[in-house]
């Protein structure tokens, strides 16, 4: 399938927000994960987190809007505007009927939905606010995102675990060739720092324990990992056909060229051991790109921190890859700033976008000791090194693989 | 507290809208462009400061501050 461009990135993330404070501390390596302070959470298990504080600093959303909406949807919102000011468009000068939106979230918007059926306990069912029922379920934000922009070519939310937000990129692009259309914001949000969704989070037992230092908490690959670390944010960007973005002097910041996907269908929480299905997800995804393996040259890791599913990231990767393997940089960068669960792909690939503008490889936090030698990880601190494709994979819960392929421009 | 006054201030601290912006003989919609959802929200709000039962069908989004402060007040007098 065709390549499509990219040519607007919008961040929000403990690491910062807007891209050029995003990637000032990606590239110095720079840990935000903290405790918790949202609320008392000292009582859970894992009470650590990539927390964001100061959104409301760079929102211009309305208290009126604001009083109707989850926090990710106000992460969301503010993801699609950094995008389309990075962008340089004005929708309200857009075809709507040409412009779509399709976002990844994994488990919904829960800051609002705990205050309320909180309120349906105490209150009973007049103590619970209208906009509850739109302000909870995944797709809230697409359609608060595509009210605000009146958007009206194509609006859809993937909800597939961790591998949400990738999923709706490759999705996008399809769409987006398919269905003619002009631009299509893309990416996906997750806000799971929250009384009951840490709960939650907790519940599944993937998490790191290690809240006494909490940098040193979120180690992929590394012998002493123990789980990985929460962290909320959004990642959209504007995804444009190639002639369009040309013909209007866009800034192509890179081009989506691959996508794959495939499901393990053998357990509902784990992933096989064997890799081989995320192996044929990578294989599709370079094949739809029309390339080798060798012609790769960053690959950006799941990296979950819990021995099954590290062990079997590799085993995927070493069967597709063999021997070069060892001569391609591999990161996880997410260990800075914390794992967004349905957000988390897209932030890995505008992670791999500007790699790719600044020619460095991020790092892998606390990767002190890695589990399996020959690997060519990028520890500690950021590698320069020239990247003009690479490789993104986000999987998900009970199987779930998706890779993407992106290139420079 | 005049009835229509109080109308005014529960609707523009529910609503975080200016005072100013409600009008007494423009419709909801028209003034401050309410939604149904905010409607609803609206009704609750007047419901528990007025102590009253008001119908959602007789105050809607096409009702101006008038509108609203009229049917309170001959909800009140009965």
């Amino acid at each position: 399938m065709e390549r499509i461009a990219i040519t607007g990135i919008g961040v929000v993330s403990p690491s910062g927000i807007g891209k050029r404070q995003f990637w000032a501390n990606i590239k110095n390596g720079r840990s935000f994960i903290k405790k918790i302070t949202r609320f008392d959470a000292s009582k859970y298990p894992a009470h650590i987190a990539g927390q964001i504080d100061d959104l409301e600093k760079y929102s211009h959303i309305s208290e009126r809007l604001l009083k109707k909406i989850d926090a990710f949807s106000h992460m969301a919102l503010v993801a699609s505007e950094l995008a389309l000011q990075d962008a340089g468009i004005d929708i309200k000068n857009e075809d709507p009927s040409l412009v779509g939106i399709f976002l990844g979230n994994a488990i919904g918007g829960w800051l609002y939905a705990e205050t309320e059926l909180r309120d349906l306990y105490l209150e009973g069912r007049e103590g619970v606010s209208p906009y509850m029922a739109s302000a909870w379920f995944p797709a809230a934000p697409q359609g608060q995102v595509s009210i605000y922009y009146g958007i009206k070519g194509f609006s859809k939310t993937v909800v597939s675990d961790r591998a949400s937000s990738l999923m709706a990129l490759g999705y996008a692009r399809k769409v987006l060739y398919k269905n003619k259309l002009n631009m299509i914001l893309a990416g996906g949000m997750e806000a799971p720092v929250t009384p009951y969704a840490l709960l939650c989070c907790n519940t599944y037992g993937a998490l790191s324990t290690h809240n006494d230092d909490p940098q040193a908490a979120y180690r992929p690959f590394d012998k002493q990992r123990s789980g990985f670390v929460i962290g909320e944010g959004a990642g959209i960007v504007v995804m444009e056909n190639i002639q369009r973005a040309k013909k209007r002097g866009a800034n192509i910041l890179g081009y989506i060229s691959g996508y794959g996907f495939s499901c393990d269908g053998i357990d509902r929480i784990n992933p096989a051991s064997d890799g081989k299905e995320l192996a044929r997800a990578i294989n599709m995804a370079l094949s739809d790109a029309g390339i080798n393996p060798r012609d790769i040259d960053y690959i950006s890791l799941d990296g979950l921190a819990v021995d099954l599913w590290d062990n079997s990231e590799i085993n995927a990767l070493e069967l597709v890859f063999g021997a070069d393997l060892k001569k391609i940089p591999v990161s996880c960068p997410k260990s800075m700033f914390g794992n967004l669960l349905g957000a988390s792909g897209v932030l890995d690939m505008i992670i791999a976008f500007l790699s790719m503008e600044h020619n460095l490889v991020p790092p892998t936090l606390n990767l002190d000791t890695p589990v399996l030698n020959g690997i060519n990880y990028v520890a500690k601190e950021a590698r320069e090194y020239k990247v003009a494709k690479a490789l993104i994979i986000s999987r998900g819960r009970g199987g779930i693989n998706s890779a993407l392929v992106v290139e420079k421009p | 507290m005049d009835t229509k006054i109080k109308v005014k201030e529960i609707l523009a601290s529910l609503l975080k809208v200016k005072i100013e912006e409600l009008k007494d003989d423009i419709s909801l919609q028209g003034s401050i462009g309410v939604d149904s959802t905010e409607m609803v929200e609206s009704v609750i709000a007047l419901e528990k400061s007025f102590g009253v039962k008001l119908n959602i069908k007789e105050i809607t989004k096409g009702s101006t501050i008038n509108d609203i402060a009229n049917n309170i007040q001959s909800k009140l007098a009965q």
